[in-house]
């Protein structure tokens, strides 16, 4: 138990875990995630089998990768806490440790001074007992690997909190329109527009957002890169669309309703006359005989709209373009095309704050760990009048730096039978 | 100004050519007279990475050939503060030609400036391209210490001499490493702020989360003195090529939220 134990918390076992996670991640770029099986079936022929029957198309979210993760996980709280006893212990024994190591170089008279006045200029701790002085720099950079390890941990559990949690639904919300959540929530899109001040893209929906309580956000924007959060949600401006509307007037009462068309679409009072909505283009060429030719692509702009519809009456079906602002009167319906209508595309996503706050946390713990980890090395210098000795947790730094200032005063020191 | 961009380019293949006449003849003023002609570039490439970002008014910093651009500038700091700093001048036989190497790669790709899409619009743009740029190039110094190493390891160099070279090569491995996680974590706030998710799975994401992996392994195994020298000299050269995939290589064969062009 104890040996399984051991290797559990081994750095061996750590980097054996990082390697297959590794080697896993590979395959997931490798391979596409997440397409149909009759994709893999038709691009990878005899191996989809292996594929599906190894979850290598779901890798990241196969059984043996969270595994790995947790294993991971385990390693790495079993080694903080190894860390942390080793670092504790190290720190009330090394500076005795570090007075009775034996000379590693032999410096000469001028050579000890240039020693002295070089750790003074890098602000070192000095200490000054029985003919022996110790300094010491970076103390407490010693709990950077410590708090690195915590921080990954810490990271690996709240980002698949982060990850797993959440529950998001995308929406397109029609300008004007609201739309009311499960919860009771209700969104409502004031405007949006796909330009600003000065033409560029940068899509912005005004929206307000309703809690069940009765608590309002007032209209804010809800622009790319800057999401809306409100109770437990956030709303991300995530698409956008432009789709026909028109307008239909009932002649015999004078009421209208205004109609958007995303798809194709019969608008009718009686189930049989009426207007059949096929597509809204975004240009058209007229030449001057009258042809019309209907153009598809203008980049996402919609410069010169026109509706290609089919009415409907007395089983007689007459295929119509129309340009905003026409009208068409049918059996008592009045039809008038409108401007197409931009619309956002909005997503949301019922979250929890206080996970995105740990984690986001976790993050600075992680650089504050990996800078103090690699810059601020913790080290002893040890002189005497004979030479000096670097020791300490990581004295690798200091070694090269000393051996370079102090070449020309030292000499080996002579081996011990 | 093209002309800047290609002018350095000229001006950093002098500097190489330069470098090899002198290392292959052993004639110290040619070597001293081509780090002088790659300061010479180095001043040109500066020139023309402000002039881009003055004409398109952002951070020049927003496709491949930008990023590029970027990188092979950051290479050449990096080789400009660590030579000096260290006196390693063994490094500029590898380095500079490592600098026009990346720069005919970024000469390959479309220079046009174009307006940032949306998404790229935040005040991340910069903390987490910024930090790539830095992280890359110090993972390339460090991997031109690593050959450097090998190769002084074959001819019986000073114990001190490898030493420092080894040590070199781990301290930029240190530096980029730091960087990479700060570019893996600022990735991940700014992903969730623009496509609401800290993680996606995302190919780009993936890779950089691969080097990661592979630094973080080199790190552990450089604690084991014994593996220190030849077998993480190696380490360090054969993982620049995965650095390399990850910035360019990702973008070219696969598909994924990080194909901006």
């Amino acid at each position: 138990m104890k040996k399984f134990l051991s290797f559990l918390r081994s750095m061996r076992f750590g980097v054996l875990l990082l390697v297959l996670i590794g080697v896993c991640s590979v395959i997931g770029t490798v391979i596409p995630q997440g397409e149909e099986i009759a994709w893999y079936a038709q691009n990878y022929r005899s191996f989809h089998g292996a594929i599906l029957l190894l979850g290598l198309n779901k890798i990241f979210s196969s059984w043996y990768f969270i595994a790995l993760l947790v294993l991971l996980c385990l390693n790495l709280s079993l080694c903080s806490l190894l860390r942390l006893r080793t670092v504790v212990k190290g720190k009330q024994t090394e500076r005795e440790i570090m007075a009775s190591m034996p000379d590693q170089q032999i410096l000469s008279g001028e050579g000890l001074s240039l020693l002295r006045s070089h750790m003074e200029s890098r602000h070192a701790r000095e200490e000054a007992k029985d003919g022996v002085t110790i300094w010491s720099k970076n103390g407490f950079g010693r709990y950077g690997t410590f708090i690195t390890h915590l921080s990954i941990l810490l990271t690996v559990i709240f980002g698949a909190l982060a990850l797993y949690t959440p529950t998001t639904e995308d929406h397109n919300i029609m300008p004007g329109e609201t739309l009311t959540l499960s919860d009771g929530t209700a969104v409502t899109i004031d405007s949006f527009r796909l330009t600003d001040e000065t033409g560029r893209l940068d899509y912005e929906s005004m929206a307000e957002i309703t809690l069940p309580d009765g608590r309002s956000s007032g209209l804010v924007p809800i622009r790319v890169n800057h999401p809306v959060s409100m109770g437990p949600w956030k709303l991300y401006q995530q698409s956008f669309g432009t789709t026909g509307s028109i307008t239909v007037t009932d002649l015999s009462t004078g009421g209208t309703d205004v109609f958007y068309l995303t798809d194709m679409s019969f608008l009718t009072a009686d189930g049989h006359s009426g207007l059949w909505f096929d597509v809204l283009y975004p240009d058209y060429i007229r030449d001057p005989s009258g042809e019309v030719t209907l153009i598809t692509l203008t980049e996402g702009s919609y410069p010169n709209p026109i509706y290609q519809v089919r009415v409907i009456a007395e089983d007689v079906n007459t295929p119509t373009l129309a340009v905003p602002g026409d009208t068409l009167e049918v059996l008592g319906l009045r039809f008038t095309f409108n401007e197409p209508v931009e619309y956002p595309g909005i997503r949301f996503k019922h979250v929890s704050r206080l996970v995105n706050g740990l984690l986001v946390a976790s993050f600075a713990l992680m650089t504050a760990g990996l800078y103090l980890t690699f810059f601020c090395e913790p080290v002893l210098v040890k002189a005497d009048e004979k030479g000096y000795a670097v020791g300490g947790p990581r004295p690798e730094r200091m070694r090269i730096e000393l051996e370079g200032l102090l070449a020309d005063y030292t000499t080996e020191p002579e081996k011990e039978e | 100004m093209k002309i800047l961009f290609f002018a350095a380019l000229a001006i950093y293949a002098a500097a190489t050519v330069l470098r090899f006449i002198g290392t292959a003849f052993k004639k110290e003023a040619l070597l001293r007279a081509s780090f002088i002609v790659f300061l010479a570039a180095f001043a040109v490439h500066t020139a023309f990475i402000v002039a881009r970002g003055i004409v398109a008014r952002r951070l020049p910093l927003s496709n491949q050939f930008e990023f590029a651009n970027a990188f092979a500038w950051g290479v050449a700091l990096m080789l400009i503060i660590v030579r000096s700093r260290m006196k390693a001048d063994w490094l500029c036989v590898a380095a500079i030609p490592a600098v026009l190497l990346i720069m005919t790669y970024a000469a390959l790709q479309p220079m046009e400036i174009r307006d940032l899409m949306p998404a790229l619009r935040s005040a991340w743009f910069g903390v987490h391209i910024g930090s790539a740029v830095i992280s890359y190039s110090s993972f390339v110094i460090a991997g031109v210490c690593g050959l450097r190493y090998i190769l002084a390891a074959k001819k019986n160099a000073e114990t001190r001499i490898l030493d420092q070279m080894d040590y070199l090569s781990y301290r930029m491995i240190t530096l980029g490493f730091l960087f990479l996680t700060i570019v893996i974590l600022s990735g991940a706030i700014w992903a969730e702020q623009a496509w609401s998710a800290f993680w996606t799975w995302d190919p780009k994401e993936v890779w950089a989360l691969i080097t990661w992996i592979i630094y973080a392994v080199y790190l552990h195994l450089r604690l084991r003195r014994k593996r220190r020298g030849l077998f993480t000299a190696w380490f360090a050269l054969i993982s620049v090529p995965v650095v390399f995939f990850t910035f360019a290589g990702v973008n070219t064969l696969m598909h994924g939220l990080h194909t901006y062009g």
